[in-house]
């Protein structure tokens, strides 16, 4: 039965593989011909109104980095690509959950989920009667009258298992192979390696030392499927939970009501003669040493605009933060319990390292709402600076000054090349260490119960 | 070669508990070198469990087991690397063949096996040769035992521990094993075998000792140049007169 097991999860492995490639390499294609395609959108605009270029937007995309063919990460989650406009932080869109036929990790299997899942249930098929059988036929006393040590017989029969373990990871050296050629950081890729062949260990370790307490197969067998369950269900759900419990997180939706109110507070931007921007008019009037704004030497609906999107955007960022932030101290309740679960330990660690983490997708975020305040200031520095503020209110009621605040196309070219980059492999390395203590703690303490199991061994 | 009268085991004052019950109490004896003991008892008396304590495989309350000189508790690796041990049930891999069983636990003991010596020790023990490429799977009890005994010859240790080592065996395969322990016996070898066989023991053991209720009761001891008298353990032994 094991070997039907390992047979159908090889398959699925390679199968899996290749497909998280070619669907992220899509992605990545993708994602670039859209990128290009919005600058070029935005920057072939006729002449025009620089309001009306605020509005029209402009999109930004993070390209998935080369080892999210292995650990796709929040990716299929988070959203990849984000609509710039003023006055406004749009959530990022067009997630995996919302373009398709959804139904967890489980409708999008990545190589990294089956190491992390479905490999550790492989091992024990293959290994939980390794030593108890050896009990049970009466040949584990044969084979220590011969001298042979527990220990010896553990490490032969761990050498096994981790064999099985090892050749599993073919596909990931492929994976990652492939990876540094695409320009990933041989560092990066060798850790994520190591991190997925230390957890493996561990699990081989783990199915030895309960194979070889148990009295029968059938307890080895059942302890073990128990600890699996335990380990990669029971406590990833407390985790959970608990996150959401201690680290309460209001969420996008509740986050922009409790924002909006405030933004009401503020005055529109669109609206030059809102009483909340009395004060700011007093200022600018004194400062170009002016009676009225229909005196000053630039357009005061620009100025407002530009004053407006600023103060707005300080307020937005201090809600995006703080919504990051309680997202940020959610995902560390989560990671805590990597020290009572190797599968979050793993997970938090293949994130970290293939740059498709919750960190990640913030610096995203952040990235791109710089990208977003630099274009709509100098769209709204061209408004204030390009046209006069008559023509500018008069607009809309006479076809001349409507012509003359068309400024030109030139302006559009505003938009700097935005190419996402991960974090460089030594941060993303660092930033791994907690996961990474935390197996080698369980694989310390594994290795410990495994000295002691091996003593014991042939002990009646 | 060993030194004539040096002990090879020794058992002081042994101790042993079984699942919180008291299985061996006081067990002192031991067996010099080229003597062959018998430990005689009945069921349940202790004597299977005596050869594990001295091959380490059982913890001591109280007392020591030594294998040449070395505690076997303490030791148990270095103990069974020269000790060979023949269990009651014989238990080799059956989906391998006598050969494959073979080279597998020599290897395994650290000996490369010659092709020769293997056929050799098989032809000692009388192991057919038409069955000795077949499976152990479908061996009966007395070829295990001859596949069995025949890798404690090719290990050719000091000494031999061996559980009741003639059940199995027809009784001619009975005569030619006594025949061949009094040979590893003259041979320099060291042979404690425990049974309930009186016959077997008083034919082939230089002394015999009486295993009771997990005590040691009685010892015999061959005459020079003769055998133990039969009737005498078997009185002893609780069966009456033959």
């Amino acid at each position: 039965m094991a070997l039907w097991a390992g047979g159908v999860l090889a398959a699925l492995l390679i199968t899996t593989s290749l497909v998280t490639v070619a669907r992220m390499d899509a992605e990545r294609q993708a994602r670039l011909d859209h990128q290009q395609g919005a600058e070029d959108a935005f920057t072939s605009q006729p002449d025009r109104h620089p309001h009306r270029m605020v509005h029209y937007g402009h999109y930004l995309f993070r390209l998935p980095s080369p080892l999210t063919a292995m650990e796709p990460g929040v990716d299929p989650v988070t959203g990849q690509a984000i609509f710039l406009e003023g006055h406004r932080q749009n959530t990022a869109a067009g997630s995996e959950a919302n373009r398709s036929a959804f139904l967890g990790d489980l409708s999008w299997p990545s190589p990294a989920l089956l190491y992390q899942f479905f490999v550790p249930l492989l091992l024990i098929l293959l290994g939980y009667a390794a030593v108890v059988r050896e009990r049970e036929n009466r040949t584990l006393v044969a084979l220590m009258s011969q001298g042979v040590g527990g220990g010896r017989i553990m490490s032969g029969k761990g050498l096994a298992l981790g064999a099985a373990a090892a050749l599993s990871l073919l596909p990931a050296l492929v994976i990652g192979g492939r990876a540094v050629l695409m320009g990933e950081a041989w560092s990066a890729v060798a850790s994520m390696l190591a991190v997925y062949m230390g957890y493996l260990v561990l699990w081989c370790v783990l199915v030895l030392c309960i194979s070889s307490w148990a009295r029968t197969r059938g307890a080895a067998l059942t302890s073990l499927l128990a600890l699996w369950l335990v380990v990669t269900l029971v406590i990833p759900g407390i985790a959970v939970h608990w996150a959401a419990t201690t680290s309460p997180s209001p969420g996008k939706i509740s986050t922009d009501f409790a924002m909006q109110a405030e933004l009401r507070t503020m005055g529109d931007g669109h609206n030059a003669s809102d009483p909340a921007f009395a004060a700011f008019r007093d200022r600018v009037l004194s400062q170009y040493d002016v009676d009225e704004i229909e005196e000053l030497p630039v357009n005061w609906r620009g100025l407002v605009a530009e004053h407006s999107e600023a103060k707005l955007t300080e307020l937005m960022n201090r809600y995006a933060e703080q919504r990051m932030t309680q997202e940020e101290a959610q995902a560390r309740a989560v990671g805590l319990f990597g020290w009572l679960s190797p599968y979050l330990a793993i997970g938090n660690a293949s994130r970290t390292l293939s740059g498709a983490d919750l960190a990640t997708h913030h610096r995203f975020l952040r990235e791109a709402e710089r990208v977003r305040f630099d274009f709509v200031q100098s769209l709204n520095r061209a408004h204030a600076e390009q046209m006069a503020y008559a023509d500018d209110i008069n607009r809309s009621r006479d076809a001349a000054a409507e012509r003359r605040t068309r400024i030109s196309a030139d302006n559009w070219k505003v938009l700097e090349t935005f190419e996402f980059e991960p974090a460089p492999a030594a941060e993303r390395i660092e930033r791994a260490l907690p996961a990474v203590a935390m197996l080698a703690l369980w694989l310390a303490a594994a290795a410990a119960a495994s000295v002691i199991a091996a003593r014991r061994l042939g002990l009646q | 070669m060993s030194d004539p009268g040096a002990q090879r085991l020794e058992a002081d004052n042994l101790c042993v508990n079984r699942g919180g019950k008291s299985v061996l109490e006081d067990l002192s004896f031991s067996v010099a070198s080229r003597e062959v003991y018998a430990l005689l008892g009945g069921n349940g008396a202790g004597k299977s469990t005596t050869l594990l304590v001295f091959l380490g495989f059982l913890p001591v309350a109280r007392g020591e087991a030594r294998v040449s000189g070395k505690t076997a508790s303490a030791h148990p690796n270095e103990v069974r690397r020269c000790a060979a041990y023949l269990p009651e049930s014989v238990s080799l891999y059956p989906h391998l063949t006598a050969r494959e069983n073979l080279d597998y636990f020599l290897k395994l003991a650290g000996i490369a096996p010659q092709a020769t010596a293997v056929e050799s020790a098989l032809d000692r023990v009388g192991l057919q040769s038409s069955v000795r490429d077949m499976r152990m799977g479908s061996f009966s009890k007395g070829m295990r035992q001859k596949v069995a005994i025949a890798l404690a010859l090719l290990r050719d240790t000091e000494i031999l521990l061996l559980d009741e080592p003639t059940s199995g065996l027809d009784p001619r395969g009975i005569d030619e094993f006594h025949g061949l322990i009094r040979g590893l016996s003259d041979a320099g070898k060291t042979v404690l075998m425990v049974t309930h066989d009186v016959y077997g023991a008083c034919q082939v053991a230089d002394r015999i000792g009486l295993l009771r209720d997990r005590k040691l009761v009685a010892e015999f001891e061959a005459p020079s140049g003769g055998r133990i008298d039969t009737e005498t353990v078997h009185r002893a032994f609780g069966g009456g007169s033959l």
